[in-house]
């Protein structure tokens, strides 16, 4: 077996007395394509974030892709090819939609025109072109999350860590961005982990879930077990998830 | 070869923009052939000399969105810089200028360091006080003259190498020569790497940062760029007016209008600076000479500018090509 492209042991997160995530250790395969599930407040983005090295950890390590990266700035981290995209991705309109993609592909180049061309080939591949000179600000919803995570493909990531990429979206763009994760996760090779509230995506595309529930990992496993884990329905799920699979929904 | 492609390419600009532009340029360089009082031609000088200011400020201040309110510290160590080495050294100007640049470049890393690791209106506040601090030990500072400041000697005019004229058209075709200079690093700059990265720290420093951006060390070295602009216009300053005085050179005011020129015509535009320069600056010195004259006025300019300032930040933040850019995307939609 080779050795996962990501690794997180046992991490612990303090903010204050609050105690973010309790001790959680799990791991990611190189081509695996990774959930993370939990109720509001578990502590999935504090998770997250403590990988991207926007927070530091309280205690655990982290290794990516063979090296330590606990406790690295998150630039140090990107540019050994761990990407995020942000729940709400604010830009105040400085940059136009190519500009934002090449601010990503400018990472492993300093020539414009590499910078351009790899822009132009992630704008077409995540169907922005004819959004390319807009401002950020001026797309819907769903355009400009596909933004976001072209922008964080154009840094030419190993693992992607994709933070509820399809909040607010309805379900004909929910499919849509089911796609483009699969042609990502496929087609470019790329390991993904997603953090996700909509339990039709995570539930489709993942290998494996991993749920969270108060800062502690409570399951581990493929959708199928996790749909059925009482510990998870009882914890996040909830009874409503449950009566809508037995009436085959 | 791909580098002085980029640096001429003015591709995204429409053509409208740049007829206008070329215009305006064609106008700069025959401006002195026709007749025109000294007056006019100390307003243009000035213009020139905040176009190059301002596109100095624009660097940090527009592109990177970090308001700067310090810029004149540089501009004395410019001016400083060539003035000190004339007197002590017999050292021409194209040597001292290089020379002022450098220094003006590590004191902004001293700065620059620190300050960076504050935000927003705290940066802009802690720049006032070091440009402030420094004007203090200038003023005290024996080397540089104290608050007399410093009187150049004077060579056998017209000297190229020290940059003394009787003429003041010479000083008009350097400052011409810079500020095209100017234009095309600007236009470079703002489609390079460090441009790009800048600009979308300005957007949001989080994605930044997450996009492999090392936000800190990107402000340091943009804060650098902008600093060598104000320190070569200061160091000729001090060639054009043959005295310096830190009241003058490292004021507040100063500050504060190179700051203006960027804001009032459009912050992170390659225009902005040249257009705020071309509406401020005669305004001002016309302004000036008006108000002058009359007792008990003087000052009134000073309330203008803020007024103009508090009128920009309710309305357009983006200034006046702020306001052309709204125009034309709503007709375009």
């Amino acid at each position: 077996m080779t050795t996962p492209i990501l690794q997180v042991q046992g991490v612990t997160k303090d903010f204050g007395g609050l105690r973010a995530n309790n001790a959680i250790t799990f791991s990611v395969e190189k081509g695996e394509l990774l959930g993370l599930i939990g109720p509001n407040g578990a502590g999935k983005s504090t998770l997250f974030n403590c990988i991207a090295g926007v927070y530091p950890v309280t205690t655990g390590k982290i290794f990516f892709d063979g090296r330590e990266i606990t406790n690295l700035k998150p630039y140090e981290v990107s540019r050994l090819g761990l990407a995020r995209t942000f729940q709400i991705f604010v830009a105040s309109g400085d940059l136009s939609v190519l500009e934002n993609i090449m601010v990503g592909s400018f990472l492993r180049t300093r020539s414009r025109k590499v910078a351009w061309e790899k822009a132009e080939e992630i704008l077409e591949f995540m169907d922005l072109t004819k959004h390319a000179e807009q401002w950020v600000s001026e797309l819907p919803v769903a355009a400009q999350k596909r933004v976001a995570m072209a922008t964080a493909l154009a840094t030419q990531p190993k693992i992607l860590l994709l933070d509820e990429v399809a909040a607010g979206l309805n379900p004909t763009e929910i499919d849509q961005i089911m796609d483009l994760i699969r042609m990502i996760h496929y087609d470019r090779g790329i390991t993904v982990m997603l953090i996700e509230h909509v339990m039709e995506l995570v539930m489709n595309l993942s290998h494996r879930v991993i749920v969270l529930d108060s800062g502690s990992m409570i399951a581990e496993g493929k959708p199928e077990e996790i749909k059925k884990n009482p510990e998870v329905i009882k914890a996040y799920l909830g009874e409503r998830y449950v009566a809508q699979q037995q009436k085959g929904v | 070869m791909e580098l002085i492609q980029n640096i001429f390419d003015l591709s995204d600009i429409p053509r409208k923009d740049l007829t206008i532009f070329g215009v305006f340029c064609l106008f700069l360089v025959v401006f002195p052939l026709f007749p025109h009082s000294s007056f006019a031609m100390a307003t243009m000088i000035e213009f020139l000399m905040f176009s190059l200011y301002g596109m100095g400020w624009n660097i940090i201040g527009g592109y990177g969105g970090q308001v700067d309110l310090g810029k004149a510290q540089y501009a004395g160590i410019g001016a400083y810089t060539t003035a000190v080495m004339l007197i002590r050294w017999n050292i021409p100007f194209w040597v001292s200028a290089p020379v002022g640049m450098i220094f003006a470049i590590i004191w902004s890393f001293v700065i620059g360091y620190p300050l960076f690791r504050m935000r927003g209106h705290y940066f802009a506040i802690a720049t006032i006080a070091t440009s402030l601090v420094l004007l203090d030990i200038f003023e005290i500072w024996p080397l540089v003259g104290g608050a007399k400041g410093l009187e150049l000697p004077l060579k056998s005019m017209p000297d190229f190498l020290y940059l003394q004229f009787r003429n003041d058209a010479y000083y008009y075709y350097i400052l011409i020569f810079l500020f095209f200079f100017g234009f095309f690093y600007i236009n470079w700059f703002r489609k390079s790497r460090l441009g790009f990265q800048l600009r979308a720290i300005k957007d949001n420093e989080e994605v930044a940062r997450s996009l492999g951006i090392n936000a800190h060390w990107c402000k340091i070295k943009a804060y650098a760029i902008a600093t060598s602009f104000v320190a070569v216009v200061g160091s000729f300053h001090a060639c054009y007016n043959f005295n310096i005085e830190p009241e003058d050179i490292m004021s507040l005011d100063l500050s504060i209008l190179i700051a203006m020129m960027a804001m009032v015509g459009g912050a992170g535009s390659l225009w902005g600076p040249i257009i705020g320069a071309a509406v401020l600056i005669p305004l001002k010195s016309y302004l000036g000479s008006w108000l002058g004259g009359k007792a008990g006025l003087a000052g009134l300019d000073l309330a203008i500018y803020a007024i103009i300032i508090m009128v920009i930040a309710a309305f357009e933040p983006r200034g006046i090509w702020g306001i052309v850019e709204k125009a034309r995307r709503r007709s375009k939609i």
